[in-house]
């Protein structure tokens, strides 16, 4: 008996080691209750079930959404005996647990982050459009991914895609996705967007783009950010934060470059759209032509006219002045000295005739 | 590329200056028949660059599952 003797600390050091050897981490669901951060570090709550209790802490930057009593959580955590003799859990990562918890959770730090102005629509910058360097963060094994290159592809083509292969769900997610981000701002080259995105989910699968700190990273990005998580209906608060949020990581590409066909389908109906155009002004211009021409004819006729009645005019008057139109309205022309006793020629119309001047009166 | 060494959008900016051309006071019936031609074949270029241009995808060799 005397021989295992121990101190009271070797004691508390002995059944720490057996609990850390028996349960090196373990899940546990429960609610939670009194609920506090102390200086700004530490976070104290309980972790409670219709009986029973247990104490938990961990470190303020451990927590990465927003928690408050009576929400329903699971944390990951290991067992520890204080050195006060104290049992609690030694939380590492929690997380809210049910639609319920997770929609309330989502709401807390929404409202949060709200009033610090990471959403403000002031902060959000316009994407380059269409870019030449791009960087996507996601899972290149996720069917999100390969609708966004499908999509790209067969839209768009000329741009440098530097791919940052990580989790998109699950506990490491977040982190992964922070340090892509990180790497991706500041490298020697940096591409002009970056892109995240993951395709639908379940609440949970989708809870990665809800971590606090993820949502830091996307918006403190100084690279544009465009975020396409999930289906149409789902919000993330990356979401909220990125330069450009799209529906889905389809809707991504569609957001990024324009399409191809599109462009070149609408470039041939706008020089098709020329031809009636030219058409009309050609009809103008010929209409035109056309009027000016018949204005000359006109004035030109106008002028022969009036030439041709004054040439009329003039052969009237000359009509009238012929000798052969007096004498055919019955006057007769006398030629000869007009005394008595001489011979005289007198010319009408239709004869000559000789006559001898037998009387002259003055009228 | 095709053929010469401007870009798409400098092609897609000559086309559009010349589209904007028949709507201006510039317009010239004598010119108008060269212009449609250069807008022919600037369309048709930028249609041979568009079909002819891919992305070219890189995964970055970097791990983010690990803290460097």
């Amino acid at each position: 008996m005397e021989k295992n003797l121990l101190s009271v600390s070797d004691f508390i050091a002995l059944t720490n080691q057996t609990l850390e050897y028996a349960y090196p981490s373990v899940a546990i669901e429960g609610e939670v209750s009194e609920f506090k951060v102390s200086q700004g570090k530490w976070v104290y709550f309980k972790l409670k079930d219709d009986t029973s209790t247990v104490n938990c802490f961990m470190t303020l930057w451990q927590l990465r959404v927003a928690i408050e009593d009576g929400m329903k959580v699971v944390v990951l955590a290991s067992p520890k005996l204080t050195d006060w003799g104290g049992f609690s859990l030694t939380v590492k990562s929690i997380k809210p647990s049910g639609e319920g918890a997770i929609k309330k959770s989502f709401e807390i730090l929404k409202a949060k982050l709200q009033k610090e102005g990471l959403f403000n629509p002031e902060r959000k910058r316009v994407l380059p459009y269409p870019p030449s360097h791009i960087a996507v963060i996601s899972s290149t094994a996720a069917a999100g991914y390969a609708d966004f290159i499908k999509i790209l592809n067969d839209r768009w083509g000329g741009v440098k895609l530097d791919v940052a292969h990580v989790q998109v769900q699950g506990e490491s997610a977040p982190d992964q996705m922070i340090r892509a981000l990180e790497y991706l701002n500041t490298r020697e080259v940096l591409p002009e967007v970056i892109v995240i995105i993951r395709g639908g989910g379940s609440a949970d699968d989708l809870s990665a783009f809800n971590d606090e700190k993820l949502v830091r990273a996307v918006a403190s990005s100084r690279i544009p950010t465009l975020v396409g998580v999930g289906h149409e209906v789902d919000e993330s608060l990356c979401d909220l934060a990125a330069d450009v949020s799209a529906s889905t990581p389809s809707n991504a590409a569609q957001v990024l470059v324009p399409d191809k066909v599109d462009l070149i389908n609408n470039t041939n109906r706008r020089i098709m759209g020329l031809i009636p155009k030219l058409d009309s002004v050609y009809s103008r211009e010929i209409d035109r032509t056309r009027g000016i021409i018949d204005s000359v004819f006109e004035a030109f006729n106008h002028k022969i006219n009036r030439q041709l009645e004054v040439v009329a005019g003039i052969n009237n008057t000359l009509a009238q002045l012929n000798p052969e139109t007096v004498l055919s309205r019955g006057y007769a022309l006398i030629r000869g000295v007009v005394s008595v006793g001489e011979s005289i020629e007198i010319e009408t119309k239709s004869n000559i005739i000789k006559a001898e001047v037998k009387d002259v009166k003055k009228r | 590329m095709s053929k010469n060494d401007k870009t798409i959008q400098e092609k897609t900016d000559e086309l559009n200056a010349i589209m904007s051309w028949f709507d201006g006071d510039d317009f010239a019936l004598e010119l108008a028949l060269e212009k449609f031609k250069q807008a022919e074949i600037l369309a048709k270029d930028i249609e041979n660059d568009l079909s002819g241009l891919k992305n070219e995808i890189d995964v970055i060799k970097q791990r983010f599952d690990i803290e460097s």
